[in-house]
């Protein structure tokens, strides 16, 4: 080789390194620019989806610019993929071309993710849609509105078409985009058809009740429409028209499925927080919120898989301690926080969370037929808690914590919880309340004192929040109990005695004294001298 | 005007010129290393100051112990700006720095270039492949990764395994008796400073030595007889060698980026991974381990290095007292054999 040559390669071969070290900087800059939030990062749209993102990355652009943000778009599944539907689908319509349904329900994410479905269809979380005997349903869609719609009594100036009321508005808009809606497409008669009525094979998800099919009202297009009460809903205990149970977007958010926002706080706070179940708020009270807060930023969270111990340490998250994996569990997450939940504070009176091979809480107190029963013990949950427990803290550590956690849950259920429970059911025992809910007093002091107060004590407790256990919770409890629950129940026995109702009211009254006479409420004495003046 | 100013200022403290320069650096080159594949000597020694570059680079952010490692080797690849190229390089140039050296040595084996009288500087160039094989092994260790944290367990316990010096061996490589706080600082301390800082004086040492006998000459048999027979260092030689260099570069880059470097899970003290493999240098060595008892399979492992080191002397003893003087070709086909096939047949199974 001539020197000449050589010259001509070196300076051949310098341009190719420049040349490297150019795509090196663009690679970096894209990298950033992923990182800030500036650009997604590589998107492969398949051929299927190619006129869905052209058109809607017009229409809706934020659909699209969140998709390519996505996971799902990096991986090649695009919007057919999940929104694809089958024929016989009863919400299947025609949409250039493409057979698709609007609504994306757990059955058609579990084509993909089959393990993630499965868990979170048996969690609680799934369940969340069946509270329609449940007392908030009815405050919601009674106390607060209505079950049937209802004339205004005045006009609106500026709304002239308001002639009738929707009482199920508190409902739609409250309960049920926490819950989940029972998704109804519209019928022609302007009514709702639900799952109920279409019978949805188990497997399938189609209807098996065909006659119905002919009542549903769709758009021009052939579109079915949907019961603006139940749509749009993304609450996690949807019931969906296929019979599936759930919103994976509850969590996860649509379009772009972050995972990143599904292990934050604010993401569980879109419902686990307020009065009754202040969670994030304890969470953001507890040294883990303060730690999150301070260390977000090296926490990892775009990680592929977040595995405790692996790709952070700095901090738990709601995420971490009741669904990631972590370290300890080779990784494992599970879509059922209630693998890891030991006590269930959610009824006035607070139940160890051993349940059946349904997942449903076992209430038999015989111990031998209460063994028999449970196939998933509340020491098991909690075992796999302490698992989460022990990656910043020692065995004796987090036992003594569950003990200050029980001592507390027990206090608060012997003290206040049972016998708030003995007395109210007493009063009904004996026809002292009326069979309606909420039309008395002592009955919206008792919910204040479990769902509200109540809660929030034993949530505190559960979640190292010193303020919602004291003075948000047992410092409420007590005086909703000593200063309104007991004088109510005593002003009902009086006006019962005053009325003909002697037996009814020494009976009841017999109950309070019992339980004032206990050790624990001994330093009132006063309440009952001043009782027995009266 | 100004340069002669500053040409005069250099001269008058620096009694060095231009030309005494040329003299100095300006030696007659032997005509062989017109063919490229005799230039690999170099290569290593370019990897080498490439991998101080980036080791410098990596330093900065990389904090040696076992609550930090990982972490910062997480925020180098993700978050530094450049870190995961760097990283990519440092890496890349490891693997093939490790490669160059065995090819290197390869070479002057087959060649006969470690004869009389360059037996010292066989010597030098085994101590540098030991030490090569050791800063690899403890930079993979300094990842903190599962695989890594529990290679060197093994490591330590292949120690062990050694009568009477085992048991010291394991305590001077992991700071104790276990691996503890103290283990990886001491991987880093090595890696970073001690193993470099004796790596540059081997190699000052090997390249003086190899001025001082000149570099072994090769004849090849359709060389015309009147052939010149060396050719000039500067600028023909260095030409080659900086087109190696400039290859390399290209190659180290295309790889880096290509083929990042990524980060398995993080160390589990705990939990004991299914399948432990070292990288793929030490498969050879691996492999035989799983072929005998520890103990024999460290202390043949060691006389086969011993050979290597003594093997000028012990080739010489053959060729003098013995007919077979041809031997060590067929020595070094069978050593090579041995070296590919093991290392492939560790890399296929998974056990």
């Amino acid at each position: 080789m001539t020197l000449q040559t050589k010259r001509y390669l070196i300076g051949f071969l310098g341009l190719l390194f420049l040349a490297s070290l150019v795509l090196v900087q663009a690679m970096e800059i894209a990298r950033k620019r992923e990182e800030v939030g500036l650009a997604s990062g590589h998107v492969v749209v398949p051929t299927k989806s190619k006129s869905c993102v052209e058109c809607h990355g017009k229409s809706s652009p934020g659909i699209i610019d969140h998709w390519k943000f996505s996971t799902h778009a990096k991986k090649g599944v695009g919007c057919v993929e999940c929104h694809q539907a089958q024929k016989g689908d009863v919400d299947a319509f025609t949409h250039y071309g493409e057979l698709i349904a609007t609504v994306v329900t757990p059955k058609d994410c579990g084509r993909c993710h089959e393990k993630e479905t499965k868990e979170f269809t048996h969690s609680h979380h799934a369940k969340a849609g069946n509270i329609l005997a449940s007392l908030d349903n009815f405050l919601a869609e009674t106390v607060e509105g209505s079950r049937t719609p209802f004339n205004p009594h005045s006009p609106t100036p500026g709304k002239p078409d308001i002639h009738q009321v929707n009482g199920m508005a508190s409902a739609a808009t409250g309960c049920m985009q926490c819950h989940g809606s029972k998704v109804a497409l519209l019928a022609k008669d302007g009514g709702k058809i639900t799952f109920e009525e279409l019978k949805p094979d188990a497997k399938s998800g189609q209807p098996t009740n065909l006659d119905v099919l002919d009542r549903i009202a769709k758009s021009e297009d052939g579109r079915p429409k949907f019961h603006a009460d139940t749509w749009p809903n993304t609450g996690i205990g949807r019931l969906n028209l296929d019979g599936s149970l759930g919103s994976c977007s509850a969590c996860h958010s649509r379009h772009d499925f972050s995972p990143r926002r599904a292990r934050q706080p604010e993401n569980c706070g879109k419902c686990h927080l307020g009065p009754d179940h202040p969670q994030k708020e304890i969470y953001e009270e507890s040294k883990h919120g303060v730690a999150f807060r301070d260390l977000k930023d090296h926490m990892n969270l775009n990680a592929k898989d977040w595995v405790l111990g692996k790709d952070y340490s700095q901090a738990p998250t709601c995420a971490t301690c009741h669904m990631s994996g972590h370290a300890k569990n080779g990784g494992t997450i599970t879509h059922d926080p209630g693998q890891r939940i030991s006590w269930t504070n959610r009824p006035p009176v607070s139940a160890v969370l051993d349940t059946d091979a349904n997942g449903k809480l076992v209430t038999e107190a015989d111990p031998a037929k209460r063994r028999s029963l449970v196939t998933f013990s509340a020491e098991e949950k909690r075992t796999n808690m302490k698992q989460v427990c022990h990656h910043c803290h020692t065995p004796d550590y987090v036992n003594a914590f569950y003990k200050q956690y029980d001592d507390f849950v027990i206090n608060y259920n012997e003290k206040f919880a049972k016998p708030g429970t003995s007395i109210m059911a007493e009063l009904r025992k004996h026809d002292l309340l009326t069979k309606t809910e909420f039309d008395e007093e002592i009955e919206w002091t008792w919910f204040y004192l479990w769902h509200h107060e109540g809660r929030r004590a034993r949530h505190g407790a559960s979640m190292m929040a010193p303020d919602y256990a004291h003075w948000h919770g047992m410092y409420e409890v007590a005086e909703r109990f000593y200063m309104q629950l007991i004088p109510q129940a005593r002003e009902i026995t009086k006006h019962a005695a005053e009325s003909g109702k002697a037996d009814q009211a020494a009976a009841v009254n017999k109950v309070i004294d019992e339980i004032l006479a206990r050790p624990e409420h001994k330093w009132q004495e006063r309440q009952k001298a001043h009782h027995a003046e009266r | 005007m100004t340069v002669n100013v500053i040409k005069r200022w250099f001269a008058e403290r620096l009694p060095v010129t231009g030309v005494q320069l040329q003299e100095l650096t300006n030696e007659p080159v032997p005509a062989h290393l017109r063919h490229w594949w005799f230039c690999l000597g170099g290569t290593p020694a370019y990897l080498f100051v490439v991998q101080i570059v980036t080791g410098i680079l990596l330093a900065f952010y990389y904090q040696p112990s076992p609550s930090t490692a990982y972490q910062s080797i997480d925020t180098i690849t993700n978050q530094v700006a450049f870190g995961w190229y760097i990283r990519g390089m440092h890496k890349w140039a490891a693997t093939l720095m490790i490669a160059a050296v065995i090819l290197h040595q390869m070479r002057v084996y087959f060649t006969g270039a470690y004869r009389q009288p360059r037996e010292i500087n066989w010597m030098i160039g085994m101590c540098l492949l030991m030490c090569t094989l050791v800063v690899g092994f403890t930079g993979y260790s300094l990842v903190f990764e599962q695989l890594s944290f529990w290679g060197a367990t093994v490591a330590a316990n292949i120690c062990d395994t050694v009568p009477y010096f085992g048991v010291f061996a394991k305590r001077m490589l992991l700071a104790g008796d276990t691996y503890n706080d103290n283990t990886l600082s001491r991987f880093f301390i090595l890696h970073a400073a001690v193993l470099p800082g004796l790596m540059i004086l081997l190699i000052g040492i090997h390249v003086a030595i190899l001025r001082l006998q000149g570099v072994s000459e090769l004849r090849f048999e359709n060389e015309p007889p009147d052939a010149p027979q060396h050719f000039d260092f500067f600028p023909d030689h260095f030409y080659t060698e900086l087109i190696i260099g400039l290859i390399l570069m290209v190659v180290l880059s295309v790889l880096a980026t290509v083929l990042p470097v990524t980060l398995g899970p993080q160390a589990d003290p705990l939990t004991t991974p299914e399948v432990i493999k070292p990288e793929w240098w030490f498969y050879v060595s691996f492999r035989w381990l799983k072929l005998f008892s520890g103990t024999f399979a460290v202390l043949s492992t060691g006389f086969i290095v011993f050979v290597m080191f003594a093997w000028p002397f012990i080739d010489g003893w053959i060729r003098k007292h013995t007919r077979f003087t041809e031997a060590s070709v067929w020595i070094g086909i069978v050593g090579v054999f041995l070296l590919v096939g093991l290392t492939v047949w560790e890399a296929v199974v998974e056990h």
